[in-house]
């Protein structure tokens, strides 16, 4: 066998890449934006200090809509990404994190309203942690190795808030607000935004 | 491409970068449409038909045409054969970043 030549090494080299980056498009949803997680972070924490402020904890007005506005943020963040990185917005890799997701979700909108219902409210900071953990966990098998850690500790914080419900909104800040802040600031160095 | 004899063994039908692309993004995902392959390989509608045409007619992947939302769908799988070029192809490509480090080493 003859050696290679620089030519051959820096084809090779460039082809493995190019192996590499095809699958990973292929299969994984990469571009989650740290900037838009660090987005919706500050939208949790605003809403924790507005029900502080208002001392009326996990209260529905606050949190529905600020889950709701999140949902809007995080998507322009993420195509915005996705287009500074040319990269597919909607393939199979998306559409796979949106479905394993959503059962979680759905789980946690049909708990709340039981739980809300039954006058159970100091169970729901609690509910939200542990169920969108479970969710992010899930999606994050699929996604950048990040996104699984957040949905862990987001998982640990609602263990923490279902045993203590007394401690749900400090730690409905921290997972919301500030486990949402952190992990993007991380993507945002790591990644790239 | 460079005159070495690692080189000139290489399998030429996935050697070309959309043909290459379609059998690596499959590798990955085991069952593709065409539309996902199209976005993920950032190619035409021509360009894709014509090199899976060629996967296909070597054995390297196979199609199912049917339909979703009384739309037509093709999907892509990659055969053993295919999954077999593939390995292949990625271990010739080490082979040849191998014999590089080993020549520097031996200066």
């Amino acid at each position: 066998m003859s050696i290679p030549t620089h030519e051959d090494q820096r084809d090779a080299k460039e082809t493995l890449a190019f192996i590499r980056r095809t699958m990973e498009s292929a299969s994984t949803y990469t571009a989650v934006s740290g900037w838009g997680l660090v987005a919706v972070g500050t939208v949790g924490l605003v809403a924790a200090w507005l029900a502080w402020s208002g001392n009326l904890g996990a209260d529905l007005r606050i949190w529905i809509p600020a889950a709701l506005l999140s949902v809007p943020i995080a998507t322009a963040f993420n195509v915005t990404k996705a287009r500074r990185l040319e990269v597919p917005i909607w393939t199979g890799a998306i559409r796979k994190v949106v479905w394993v997701m959503a059962p979680t979700l759905v789980a946690g909108g049909l708990l709340t309203i039981a739980l809300a219902e039954q006058g159970t409210t100091g169970l729901l900071p609690g509910t939200w942690l542990a169920l969108y953990g479970a969710g992010v966990t899930a999606g994050g098998t699929i996604s950048v190795r990040a996104i699984r850690g957040m949905g862990v500790l987001f998982l640990i914080l609602g263990a923490v808030a279902l045993l203590r419900p007394e401690w749900g909104l400090p730690l409905l800040a921290l997972g919301f607000g500030g486990l949402h802040v952190a992990i993007g600031l991380d993507i945002v160095l790591r990644h790239g935004g | 491409m460079a005159d070495s004899t690692t080189t000139e063994t290489l399998d030429r039908l996935i050697h070309e970068r959309i043909r290459l692309g379609i059998v690596s993004a499959l590798a990955a995902e085991e069952r593709m449409s065409f539309a996902d392959l199209k976005q993920v390989l950032r190619t035409s509608d021509g360009n894709l038909s014509v090199h899976a045409r060629k996967l296909e007619e070597a054995g390297y992947i196979k199609v199912s045409k049917g339909f979703e939302d009384r739309k037509p769908k093709t999907e892509y799988r990659l055969t053993t054969k295919g999954r077999r070029a593939l390995e292949t192809y990625l271990a010739q490509m080490e082979a040849i970043l191998s014999e590089a480090r080993d020549a520097l080493e031996r200066t």
